[in-house]
């Protein structure tokens, strides 16, 4: 059975809740270029937007980041945490019958706007590589005034709570469901 | 609506419907939508142990090519109902996309994106921040060099666990 753990680390006291999850479903997250991304309108209606997220097992999130000049999804989050991050496109992850990931959980924004951290240097370097037009927006002068807007950005964690998964991809057999354990 | 929705869904092979839990968290599901132009609904297979409850759903199908480019989506709005058939969704807007098909649009595009982004410091009293630009062209550079040397070695032989990379 496929099992997720959530360990706290020995000895420290603000114990960080890190997450382990089975070889599979780790490439799935490391792989697939992009996750749909559900939050909550104001109205309640659940949007979904494609998002370039980040698996993080040593802080127990997963990391997803959003410019200024589409703030829609943070607007969202700070009025209700309640997300899901389905990753259901394996396009250019190179594998093959990956299984399909539904992760729900809790998100939280940045109140700041970053232009540059760790996690903001990773989705620049990823970028660089899976999305090579997107190198384009730092050549020369006029295309960074242009697009100085892409790179202020909110920095969203999600916290997850319940994650399922469908072997080989699979949505017409059921949902398989990975218990994630809260230690600590 | 209904017609651009359904010309449109035509080109997708599948969406995601996103629609709320009994525990009010969204939760989403890739079905491929088929159009009942009768009822203007979109019928979709929910797959079984998903537990969505009637009420407010959204509908996105987008694609992306091996380079994460020629990025096209629709976002549709409305409610998920239950009848003898199954789920279907009962569309009620469709969210305008940012995704621009010629230059004129994508300058429209960028205006708008550049003055969103504005107000948004603005309401915040913020300055806008400097982008480090050498960092962040030397981090593109040294992760595609880096990219480069590992599909070298991938080609000579030395691959990645399970060669899935």
């Amino acid at each position: 059975m496929l099992e997720a753990l959530e360990r706290s680390s020995a000895g420290v006291a603000t114990a960080v809740r890190q997450l382990t999850f089975p070889v599979e479903i780790e490439q799935v997250f490391r792989e697939f270029r992009c996750a749909e991304m559900a939050t909550l309108a104001k109205d309640g209606t659940p949007l979904a937007w494609p998002v370039v997220g980040f698996y993080r097992p040593e802080r127990g999130c997963f990391v997803t980041t959003t410019s200024i000049a589409l703030p829609q999804k943070a607007y969202n989050i700070r009025r209700d945490g309640k997300v899901s991050l389905l990753y259901s496109d394996p396009t250019a992850s190179g594998l093959v019958q990956a299984p399909i990931v539904l992760v729900q959980g809790d998100a939280t924004v940045s109140r700041d706007v970053l232009t540059w951290n760790d996690d903001l240097r990773d989705l620049v370097a990823t970028l660089a590589v899976r999305q090579p037009s997107s190198n384009d927006n730092s050549k020369g002068r006029f295309m960074q005034w242009l697009m100085d807007w892409y790179y202020m950005r909110l920095v969203i964690s999600v916290v997850p709570r319940r994650v399922r998964y469908w072997a080989d991809g699979d949505f017409t057999r059921p949902a398989r469901e990975i218990e994630v354990f809260h230690v600590g | 609506m209904w017609a651009e929705i359904v010309k449109k869904a035509a080109t997708f092979e599948s969406g995601v419907l996103s629609g709320i839990d009994a525990e009010g968290y969204p939760c989403s599901v890739r079905c491929a939508p088929v159009p009942d132009d009768g009822a203007q609904i979109l019928r979709c297979e929910v797959s079984v142990g998903i537990e969505l409850r009637p009420g407010p759903a959204s509908l996105l199908c987008h694609s992306h090519n091996e380079q994460l480019w020629d990025l096209r989506s629709l976002n549709v709005r409305g409610t998920l109902e239950r009848d003898a058939q199954g789920w279907f969704l009962r569309p009620t807007a469709i969210i305008p996309e940012m995704a621009a098909t010629n230059p004129i649009g994508m300058i429209r595009a960028v205006v708008q994106l550049r003055r969103t982004a504005a107000n948004y410091l603005k309401k915040r009293n913020l300055p806008a921040p400097a982008i480090p630009w050498k960092e962040l062209v030397a981090a593109k550079e040294e992760a595609i060099a880096r990219g480069r040397a590992a599909a070298s070695s991938s080609r000579s032989g030395n691959r990645s666990i399970g060669g899935l990379r």
